[in-house]
């Protein structure tokens, strides 16, 4: 019992720490807001998405590991679930979004719709009150699948059976079916619709691929935080971050296999309609964040990851995770921004304020959550059924 | 994930049989003449003889179709302007991706860990062997003077000063697609050595004993020979990896780098490599089910195995269907009208009855997969699998014909026919693929016998042993 007292001491701790941390920030994005409101939504809606992605990361990684198992998710299984529980937090952070919309978003301005007769066949799709309800989906969608994982994975661990995870192993399925769907239409209604009269129909899956790193080199970077502290059971170890180190080379090859599909097929058709996008992103300073891309979201964690001990030890490997979850914000503004900065770099203070305010708010939400239930690895009847096997 | 799970457990509900890798009741004794009996009995099936003959027929269409190819020309096909790409990249690409089931299996689930893959992987490697020739023979045919085709095809420093355009992709294709040719066969001989040493044992005549024994290259299955077998495959595991990924999206390439709508979209490299571990999945299953039964495999391609790779289809048809699902939202979302038109002219043009069926075989029926029921049913598994190998197939129909049959300007609009020396071509190669796999399938040992016992050892011994190998070598 003493163990779980100073875990609960430790995760408030942490839980206090960055709720301080969030309200600073978003008192400071309050005062921006006053200052600048245009400047204010577009560094929130940056500061917003990373977060986001981070969420929605972590309830596809508990679909995922509900249909496939693995060892890498039963070491982060509760983390998984604790950041997935955030989500009614980022729901609530979404409203300044939908209340910012025409200060955002170019095809909710009426004068650029009156000027631009694609926006106009648009506008169908991308109109204000179909955004809100669009959102609104998404979100139910989303709540509900957390909520009922949640439910159940507590049913599962006050009572083993095998029953329940058949339950959530039928859910999970066309629940990643579901995401993937919801994810990609979130991604174009929110980010790629910042520049509405380009497509690119990769868009989706770059924003997804995304969230499944950012989630998995958050996982890492907590799970060391928690096993370094002596708060997870001695299970977790070598073989988990392997394993989680593995799945993040994989991720890294992923994004940049997507993203550089992408500016190739584009390069290559030099489309001015589809080349604008590119062309916003390596005007002036950008270019250098382009090159930075290129570079240490993918050249250097590629490199560092072949490395078979950079993924065992857990302390080299928490590193590299920082590296990606960095990068992983640097991409995001690098997709964000440009659309407002077309000529070149554009770092405003709120950009910084707000993803920190609301990166501390999160964290709070997250480590408040962990505390719920207890750290040790879910209970897992199917392994368990089949080594009582093994041993007759 | 283990594997030694005989019945389902007592206390909980009784349907949640977890099928076994390997049948119970083997030894490592039983696992090499089961397996090596298929070859070594003397006895083939009467089907097989029916098969071969009927796949004899079609190698003969075949000669025949590429005899008078070469001796007129390919003004023999139904190509025409403005559809200047027929049925010769179609079928390329899906023979192509027919391979891609192989190195998938034998290279990135061995990385994974993934022990269902030993033995099915000899034979979708295998597959991948024959259809990567088969896929081959259309860009080499369709330059008309194959025997040119290095000529043109490779680069080399000729006086002339003559290269090939190196931004195409499709010169990337010859690049990629004879390196995959290559890593594959080397791979797979690689996997063969430890085997055709067993035959080579096992084998009661002197031929068989004599070839065997030159083909198995002085195994003795030392602890030495193991480890560098060993390293030496997990090296060749490494490097196919990517090019489970590389080939096909560079096939995806040579139609999204142009400005035709309907192939140029950014979805086209991983919506392609899906798909061509969609249609390898399928073949595999195609042929596997009936092969299982004839030769009485079922102890070693278990139910697991056909539920792993029922999944693995649902799992990229599904993400197929988010591919078709893509480009129509962007047909509307876009608003750009060629976008669009191309779109409604798929749905409702003169080939609307390509796109739907293409949606109803590839997109409906594979939906059937999500049942665990249909999973376990082997006659609907095997008919799900054929309706894929059609459905990918009108996919590249309906990329390649409908794209091109209407682009921007309606005065050069045209349709599309085949012609019966398309056809042939077509039906021969698949003739000269079922040709070749029932001659392997006679010489030399369909299941890998070293792997198969070498993942007994671990199930038996417990998980903790990397590879049981060593000690069962002898």
């Amino acid at each position: 019992m003493n163990n779980a007292d100073s875990n609960r001491a430790l995760l408030e701790g942490a839980q206090k720490r960055w709720l301080t941390i969030g309200v600073a920030g978003a008192l400071l994005c309050a005062a921006g807001g006053f200052m600048n409101a245009e400047q204010f939504f577009r560094s929130y809606l940056f500061g917003f998405m990373f977060w986001f992605n981070l969420t929605l990361g972590c309830l596809a990684g508990v679909m995922t590991h509900n249909l496939t198992g693995g060892d890498w998710g039963i070491a982060t299984r509760r983390q998984l679930e604790a950041g997935m529980r955030v989500l009614p937090l980022m729901a609530l952070l979404f409203l300044p979004i939908l209340f910012g919309v025409p200060k955002i978003y170019e095809w909710a301005n009426p004068e650029h719709v009156a000027h631009s007769a694609i926006l106009q066949q648009k506008a169908g799709y991308l109109n204000q009150s179909f955004f809100g309800i669009r959102a609104f989906v998404y979100f139910s969608i989303w709540l509900t699948l957390a909520n009922l994982l949640y439910k159940w994975s507590g049913e599962l661990e006050r009572n083993p059976s095998l029953a329940i995870v058949r339950r959530m192993e039928n859910l999970s399925g066309p629940g990643i079916l579901i995401f993937f769907l919801t994810s990609t239409l979130a991604a174009f209604d929110w980010v790629m619709s910042l520049e509405p009269h380009w497509y690119s129909t990769i868009y989706g899956l770059l924003f997804i691929v995304g969230q499944g790193l950012a989630m998995l080199a958050f996982m890492i970077a907590v799970t060391t935080w928690l096993s370094n502290r002596g708060a997870l059971s001695e299970a977790v170890g070598t073989k988990n971050f392997h394993d989680l180190g593995k799945l993040m080379h994989g991720f890294v090859v992923l994004w940049t296999y997507g993203s550089f599909s992408q500016f190739l097929i584009i390069w290559s058709a030099n489309l001015p309609e589809e080349t604008i996008w590119y062309a916003h992103r390596i005007a002036g300073g950008w270019k250098l964040i382009a090159i930075g891309l290129a570079v240490f979201h993918f050249l250097v964690p590629f490199f560092l990851l072949l490395i078979r001990n950079n993924k065992m030890k857990s302390n080299i490997l928490v590193k590299i995770a920082g590296l990606i979850l960095f990068m992983r914000f640097v991409d995001l503004y690098w997709f964000i921004s440009p659309a407002f900065n077309t000529n070149g770099l554009g770092l405003h203070w709120l950009d910084l304020a707000a993803p920190v305010g609301i990166g501390g708010l999160w964290l709070a939400t997250f480590y408040g959550q962990l505390r719920k239930r207890s750290l040790a690895p879910l209970p897992d009847p199917f392994a368990e059924a089949e080594q009582a096997m093994e041993r007759a | 994930m283990a594997s030694v799970a005989h019945s389902a457990p007592e206390t909980h509900a009784p349907d949640e049989v977890v099928h076994p890798l390997i049948a119970p009741g083997n030894s490592y004794k039983s696992i090499t003449e089961k397996i090596s009996n298929v070859i070594l009995s003397g006895k083939t099936p009467r089907v097989w003889f029916f098969w071969f003959g009927i796949a004899f027929l079609f190698v003969n269409i075949l000669g025949l179709s590429a005899t008078v190819l070469l001796l007129i020309g390919t003004g023999i096909w139904g190509i025409t302007i403005p559809i200047g790409w027929g049925f010769a990249i179609i079928n390329f690409v899906w023979w192509i991706g027919i391979g891609h089931a192989g190195t998938l299996i034998s290279a990135v689930l061995l990385l994974l860990n993934q022990k269902w893959r030993t033995s099915i992987n000899r034979f979708a490697e295998t597959m991948t062997i024959f259809a990567v020739m088969c896929a081959g023979m259309f860009p080499l045919l369709h330059t008309g003077r194959p025997w040119l085709a290095a000529y043109w095809l490779m680069p080399y420093p000729s006086t002339m000063g003559v290269w090939p355009q190196f931004r195409s992709p499709l010169i990337w294709d010859v690049f990629a697609v004879s390196t995959y040719l290559t890593i594959s066969a080397v791979f797979w001989i690689v996997g063969l050595i430890p085997d055709f040493a067993a035959l080579r044992e096992r084998a009661t005549s002197r031929f068989g004993k004599v070839t065997y024994g030159m083909l198995a290259m002085g195994w003795r299955g030392s602890a030495r020979h193991w480890h560098h077998y060993e390293i030496a495959y997990l090296l060749l595991a490494g490097l196919s990896t990517p090019l489970v990924v590389s080939v096909h999206s560079i096939v995806s390439f040579d139609f999204a780098v142009s400005v035709i709508p309907g192939w140029h979209t950014t979805i086209f490299p991983p919506y392609f490599v899906a798909g061509a571990i969609y249609a390898g999945f399928a073949m595999v299953l195609t042929l596997g089910i009936p092969m299982r039964k004839v030769w009485k495999l079922e102890d070693f391609i278990t139910m697991r195995h056909i539920d792993c790779m029922a999944k693995v289809m649902l799992a990229t048809g599904l993400f197929v269907a988010y591919g078709y699902g893509m480009e129509a939202f962007m047909g509307y979302y876009s608003a750009n009208t060629y976008e669009g038109f191309m779109m409604i002219n798929r749905m409702t043009g003169p080939y609307w009855w390509s796109y739907w069926s293409l949606i109803f075989f590839n997109v409906l029926i594979p939906q059937l997969l999500w049942f665990r029921s249909i999973r376990a049913n082997i006659p609907a598994l095997f008919w799900i699998s054929m309706s894929i190998n059609i459905g990918m197939w009108l996919e590249r129909f309906v990329i390649v014909v409908t794209s091109l049959h209407r682009d921007f300007l309606p005065s050069s609009w045209g349709m599309y026919y085949p012609t019966v020396w398309d056809w042939g071509l077509f039906a021969g190669t698949i003739g000269f693929f079922l040709f070749m796999m029932l001659l392997f399938i006679r010489v030399a040992p369909i299941i890998s016998i070293a792997e198969v016992r070498g993942l007994f050892a671990e199930t038996r011994h417990g998980h903790g042993k990397k590879h049981g190998a060593e000690e069962v070598a002898a």
